[in-house]
């Protein structure tokens, strides 16, 4: 009976919603992109400024995904949906999300990707879901890699070069065992990874081996959730430390893509679990 | 925690969330429930608003819903819209009596 009258109601007032939504880009299109365009300025004095687009739909129901109508926009606007939803939900302060938040958070991303996201898998979470993060350096692929030989295009080098070879190796050591064995897979790794504060999970140390296999290299969403922007990255390194003030470490090239910054201008991320057993999900950038 | 939005103050649901609250409905499928009737209300209001407005005041209506400054969304609505309020109450009103339309025919159908 419960799930009778909730399925009725949840159709018909969906439907209705994705009505309503089409009928607002529809007729005033040109202010809401204006207003796609201008957002950044616009959150500037206040994070929650976007939900003007979308009220907040929490769907409990991840195997259920709200049909949406931002399917019937242009591709532009989904970031702004995206960013209006998480507005609606993050906190002003960055501080760890409540299991509440984090479920919020997990379907709108996973409705928003098409993928699995979430806070906690096999039993395993962060110590939070909603951070700062750092810039990390570039990590050794394999024994010898060095600036000279890290970068595949000239573009590359001039982009990355600047932001240096990490002195120590990242935490599963290198990528490949050499050059040669290096793969388009263990570039991508690197190219794309995190440094997790794995050591603040909850067991991490009674179970050490279990949480190292398990964080090795596991695949993450990062989201700016200022900017809509997001990265599919994998865990390759243990850290910041917590003394840093910080609570997460990007690769050059996944700080680059999310437009975050070190120093006194870091700036907030959202990394959750990707469920992707069969190593489907490629990484790197990911557009809604 | 439910967000406040400019028209929180004559915008009242909570008729429709106590028919939601009689409900036989788990935690999770009633909140969820009532966050679809307020993205329904709000994207009705929206549509309203932009609907009454000039291109540049939609900007400007939007500059100012977008930094949260209610006092300014109402000042400046107040400015260009006649009975903006009424409108605004008269269009929620409709909706939500839509909305308990649904509710009451989900009761008939149980």
């Amino acid at each position: 009976m419960t799930q009778s009258h909730y399925k009725f109601l949840r159709d018909r007032w969906r439907a209705r919603h994705q009505d309503l939504q089409r009928k607002l880009w529809s007729k005033h299109r040109e202010s809401l992109e204006w207003l796609s365009n201008n957002y950044r300025q616009l959150v500037a004095g206040s994070f929650g400024g976007l939900m003007l687009l979308t009220g907040q739909i929490s769907n409990p129901f991840p195997s259920l995904p709200i049909a949406n109508a931002q399917s019937t926009v242009p591709k532009m606007d989904k970031k702004v949906f995206l960013i209006s939803d998480l507005a609606l939900i993050l906190p002003k302060d960055v501080r760890p999300l409540e299991i509440e938040e984090e479920e919020k958070i997990s379907d709108i991303l996973s409705r928003t990707y098409g993928i699995i996201i979430t806070a906690e898998l096999e039993g395993k979470r962060l110590d939070r879901s909603y951070g700062l993060i750092g810039a990390e350096q570039h990590l050794a692929r394999f024994p010898g890699d060095n600036l000279s030989s890290h970068f595949d295009s000239d573009e590359d080098r001039k982009l990355y070069w600047q932001q240096g070879m990490a002195p120590g190796l990242g935490a599963w050591i290198y990528f490949a065992p050499s050059k040669e064995a290096l793969t388009e897979l263990g570039k991508d790794r690197e190219r794309y990874y995190i440094a997790a504060q794995i050591f603040l999970s909850k067991d991490f140390n009674s179970r050490f081996a279990e949480y190292r296999d398990f964080y090795k290299y596991r695949k993450m969403l990062v989201v700016n959730p200022n900017n809509g922007r997001a990265v599919v990255a994998d865990i390759a390194d243990a850290g910041p430390r917590e003394s840093t003030g910080k609570h997460l470490g990007g690769s050059p090239e996944v700080m680059h893509y999310l437009e975050r910054v070190d120093g006194s201008l870091k700036g907030s991320v959202l990394y959750f679990f990707i469920d992707d057993p069969d190593g489907k999900i490629k990484l790197g950038p990911i557009s809604p | 925690m439910r967000k406040k939005y400019f028209y929180t103050h004559i915008v009242d649901t909570s008729t429709l969330s106590l028919e939601i609250g009689d409900m036989d409905l788990t935690p999770k499928e009633r909140l969820h429930l009532i966050s679809l009737i307020d993205s329904n209300i709000h994207h009705e209001i929206l549509d309203l608003v932009l609907s009454e407005l000039n291109s540049e005041d939609k900007k400007i209506f939007l500059t100012h819903l977008a930094s949260e400054d209610h006092d300014k969304v109402w000042k400046f609505l107040n400015e260009k819209v006649e009975n903006i309020e009424e409108k605004i109450k008269k269009t929620a009103e409709d909706l939500k009596r839509e909305l308990y339309k649904d509710i009451k025919e989900t009761k008939v159908r149980s």
